[in-house]
């Protein structure tokens, strides 16, 4: 279990900068989850802290250690690939021991290690067998048991589960956060999917760009995020966005929507500018009940589409201009033409700057 | 219509024995002559198929000491082989993961593939005068070895492009030094790329003739300088000349016909993967 | 003890901070290759170009400085000029033979026939034989007597037909071209084969069912699909017909006269039979320096490198 710390970390591929000045504490023993579109910079930075790519500025320190001219051999870690890069010619057995041959370690210790990491995941009777013939899931398994055997002081993961289809992923999903759970050990794991970082992550550390847009625990920045990319990269489906005209009305302030709606704002000290984005997340724009709460909002729209999913039911209708989503319980909701009044309550909004989106408080 | 096929099919075999016998002939009859005796071999009208298949041109090859070159040429073309194997492959995987050079290097390495030997082969010639490395195994290795290694370098080239990059980085974040994984991943991930590759190249080594001829003398005369040898200007050997080309050409046949599948990558230099 | 290791390691670490240990690795794998490659890459170049500014003869170790006397020599060698003419007849006669009969041997074997293997396997031993052993076994089939060839004329025209397939001049290169056609045609005919076999078939079909013809087929469609696999095939020939040696040396070794001297045979005569050191130098930095020009604007243009 060690922390690790990164301060002031540039790397550039030609022209290409793609980390600017990365700045990240990590505890020991949390798993943090490196998260944002492709190219945003996070599987570079994973592979940095493994030394796979080199420092160019900057500085890494494992457990207060620096790593910067480090082999990644010489780093105490283990790594989780994509491809589950398992090689072809060993069987699981040597797949899983690979590491510890690596090292020289005798032979009692590396059967009992093996044995006690296949017994964890559940693939002892596979130990025989080659990579090919097994399926996508007891892959990622093996993959997953070469690097439990190490006994490493940190764990990187990179998207391990994107290869896996949907049930699959869920499955490994949990057997990672129980393995995390049971060994307690740090770690790095980076994936594209949202869904992911907020079952997964102690801490998601969102990235766009080369920069981190913010971290923090998941419900933190689901909630608060910091900016208009965050809000919209976390939550399935995405959180509405309305611009509208602020416009005063005597002590108070309000949104003028471009279809002729109004939304009061709340208080701010510091004004609220010409113009203004609202977000509001789709699970919040409810079916109008009696009113329970003064700072509800209400509005009456055409439904343009339904899209039932089962357990809730996607109704897209537009304010303001904007395609929006509002995700409701029920099944009876109406069919596309006809008239629904929605509501949602205003604390549950959040405001962005339409220009620098960063998030109004 | 499935007469018009079938007449089809027909006219292809009857091409196809025609092409058969133009390219397989040849091959025959060089075979033929070397289990004639010498009265067939000079017999006119041409005889056709010999009565008795006897191994006297062959074993009179064994017995003047003349099939000693085909020892050399195992021992040149084997020897050149592996260290170009080695050394070629090591080139391949840096010029693969690391781009070492760039693009001008590989550029380079491959026409020194194209380059005419003739024009290699007299300044070497000079060189090796100088040195005293004319008629050694050590001198005709080294140039083996050198003039193989773009062609190993090409088209291991290829075959390490193949490996996913993520096998080695796993196995150094797993504790493997750079030589390690070399050892341990890319040497058995690459392992019947290296396989073809290497008998190719000794095929190549094998059959070469012109730097042999320039460098050779008495001690390591190759078995293609050997058949020149028997060329007389009057009168031909011909005797031998089947058995010793029959000799030589034995082994690429048993070799190359195993090869079958690689055949065409081996020969395009990687142009068409097969 | 007072001692300053740390501002010490202090200096080295920053001084090298982004690199790993092992960073020169990618450096010593390749050393040996280069070195060897130099051997034959550039020592010949440099060597030759030395050399060919001095005037060293068989009978005279002269090192005195020659000026461009070797290379003014060039341009009145009528032999060496006559030699580049055998060399580029051979290769536009053999190369575009070779190319054509491939491809029509390819699109005979294209489709499936019981057998097809076997016929395919045969028919490329001819490519893996020793050029000069070739050599040899079509002198042994040419024999004006004992040779098969002209038996069989002889029974095709009727009554006994004697050529001299290796001493008349309009016979040497017949000769030579059904030597090299025999043994490279395979080759042409392998890498086709394959191309060919990668083309997109509903391509082909789409096309066919727009009502296409054969040719129209082959034109915009097939031949755009094997271009890029053809064109290196046609490097690899081309390059190998300019320095055919190996073949014609086991054939005709250059006769009758210098009928059949080609630019290998013609610098092999003067390097190791006349000695003319110094002035073969200078052909050997004519023909390096040439052919690297067109092999690596070739390889450029075909983007082989990348």
């Amino acid at each position: 279990m060690s922390d690790v710390k990164i301060s002031g970390l540039h790397k550039t591929f030609g022209q290409v900068h793609v980390l600017k000045g990365i700045d990240l504490e990590i505890p020991a023993g949390e798993f943090t989850v490196l998260v944002g579109p492709s190219g945003c910079g996070k599987s570079t930075l994973l592979r940095t802290i493994a030394g796979l790519e080199e420092v160019e500025q900057g500085n890494i320190l494992i457990a207060g250690v620096n790593v910067n001219t480090l082999r990644p051999r010489d780093r105490n870690i283990a790594m989780v690939f994509q491809n589950y890069a398992l090689y072809p010619y060993l069987n699981v057995f040597e797949n899983i021991a690979f590491g510890l041959r690596a090292r020289k370690m005798p032979d009692s210790e590396v059967r009992s290690r093996v044995h006690f990491a296949a017994e964890m995941l559940g693939i002892t009777g596979l130990l025989d067998r080659l990579p090919r013939e097994l399926s996508g899931g007891q892959r990622q398994r093996v993959a997953i048991g070469r690097a439990i055997v190490r006994k490493a002081q940190l764990f990187l993961f990179d998207e391990p589960l994107s290869n896996l289809d949907a049930q699959l992923r869920d499955e490994m999903r949990g057997e990672i956060k129980r393995l995390h759970q049971d060994l307690g050990i740090t770690m790095i794991y980076v994936t594209h999917d949202q869904i992911e970082a907020m079952t997964l992550a102690d801490k998601i550390v969102l990235m766009r760009g080369g920069v981190i847009e913010q971290m923090g625990a998941p419900l933190t920045i689901y909630e608060r995020p910091a900016n208009r990319f965050v809000a919209g990269f976390l939550g399935s489906p995405k959180m509405n966005f309305i611009l509208g005209d602020v416009i005063n009305r005597g002590s108070s302030h309000a949104m003028l929507l471009t279809d002729g709606e109004t939304i009061p704002l709340p208080q701010r000290s510091g004004g609220w500018g010409q113009s203004i984005v609202l977000g509001i997340r789709p699970q919040h724009l409810e079916r109008s009940e009696p009113i329970t709460s003064v700072n509800e909002v209400r509005l009456k729209r055409t439904i343009e589409i339904v899209q039932p999913t089962g357990s809730r039911t996607y109704i897209t209708i537009n304010i303001g201009g904007a395609q929006c989503i509002a995700e409701t319980e029920s099944m009876e909701i109406g069919r596309p033409g006809e008239l629904i009044e929605l509501s949602f309550d205003l604390s549950h909004a959040v405001f962005f700057d339409p220009i620098s989106g960063a998030a109004l408080v | 219509m499935a007469l018009n096929r079938r007449l089809n099919l027909f006219g292809r075999y009857i091409l196809a024995c025609c092409l058969l016998v133009f390219f397989v002939f040849p091959i025959y009859w060089l075979f033929i002559i070397s289990f004639k005796t010498p009265d067939e071999i000079f017999h006119f009208p041409p005889v056709w198929y010999p009565k008795n298949i006897q191994f006297a041109n062959f074993s009179v090859l064994f017995k003047d000491g003349d099939a000693i070159s085909v020892l050399n040429s195992l021992i040149l073309a084997g020897t050149s082989t592996v260290i170009a194997m080695v050394f070629g492959t090591m080139c391949a995987y840096s010029l693969v993961r690391f781009k070492t050079g760039g693009e001008n290097f590989a550029v380079w390495v491959i026409s020194q593939r194209l380059m005419p030997p003739i024009a290699i082969i007299f300044p070497i010639f000079l060189l090796y005068v100088y040195l005293g490395w004319v008629d050694t195994y050590g001198g005709l290795i080294i140039l083996y070895t050198a003039f193989n290694l773009p062609y190993v370098i090409w088209m291991m080239r290829g075959y390490i492009e193949d490996i996913p990059l993520e096998l080695e980085e796993s196995a150094l974040v797993d504790g493997c030094s750079r030589w390690r994984v070399l050892w341990k991943v890319v040497f058995p991930m690459a392992r019947t790329g290296l396989f073809a590759t290497a008998v190719f190249t000794f095929v190549f080594a094998w059959n070469e003739f012109i730097f042999a001829l320039v460098l050779t003398r008495t001690e390591v005369v190759t078995y293609t300088v050997q058949v020149t040898h028997y060329f007389g200007g009057q009168s031909n050997f011909w005797a031998k000349i089947a058995a010793m080309s029959a000799l030589g050409t034995v082994p690429v046949f048993i070799t190359v016909s195993l090869l079958q599948r690689f055949l065409v990558r081996g020969i395009s230099m990687g142009a068409v993967k097969g | 003890m007072t001692y300053a290791p740390r501002a010490k390691h202090e200096s080295t670490v920053s001084r090298q901070s982004t690199r790993m240990p092992d960073h020169n690795f990618r450096y010593w794998i390749i050393a040996p290759s280069v070195f060897l490659l130099l051997l034959i890459g550039l020592f010949p170049l440099i060597y030759s170009l030395v050399v060919s500014f001095q005037q060293i003869t068989m009978t005279d170790y002269d090192t005195s400085f020659a000026g461009l006397d070797n290379y003014l020599h060039l341009f009145e060698d009528a032999r060496l000029w006559q030699s580049i003419a055998h060399t580029l007849v051979i290769t536009v006669i053999a190369l575009p033979l070779e190319l054509l009969f491939g491809l029509a041997m390819a699109h005979l074997f294209l489709e499936k026939m019981p057998g097809r293997q076997i016929f395919i396997s045969l028919i490329v031993l001819p490519t893996v034989i020793s050029p000069v052993v070739a050599g040899a076994t079509w002198r042994l089939l040419f024999d004006q007597r004992y040779g098969p060839i002209n038996q069989v004329i002889s029974w095709l025209a009727g009554h006994e037909v004697v050529l001299l397939w290796n001493i008349t001049p309009h016979l040497v290169y017949p000769a030579i071209l059904i030597c090299e056609i025999w043994q490279w045609t395979p080759f042409m005919f392998l890498i086709l084969l394959a191309a060919l076999s990668n083309v997109d078939k509903s391509l082909t079909e789409a096309a066919e069912l727009d009502g296409a013809g054969f040719w129209r087929i082959f034109f915009k469609i097939v031949l755009p699909a094997i271009w890029p696999v053809m064109a290196i095939a046609i490097l690899i020939r081309g390059v190998d017909l300019f320095k055919i040696f190996d073949v014609i040396w086991a054939l005709t070794s250059g006769g009758p006269g210098t009928m059949t001297e080609t630019v290998s045979i013609y610098t092999y005569v003067q390097g190791f039979q006349q000695f003319e050191t110094s002035y073969t130098a200078a052909i050997a930095f004519l023909i390096v320096g040439l052919m690297s020009m067109v092999v690596i604007w070739a390889i450029r243009r075909m983007g082989l490198a990348k």
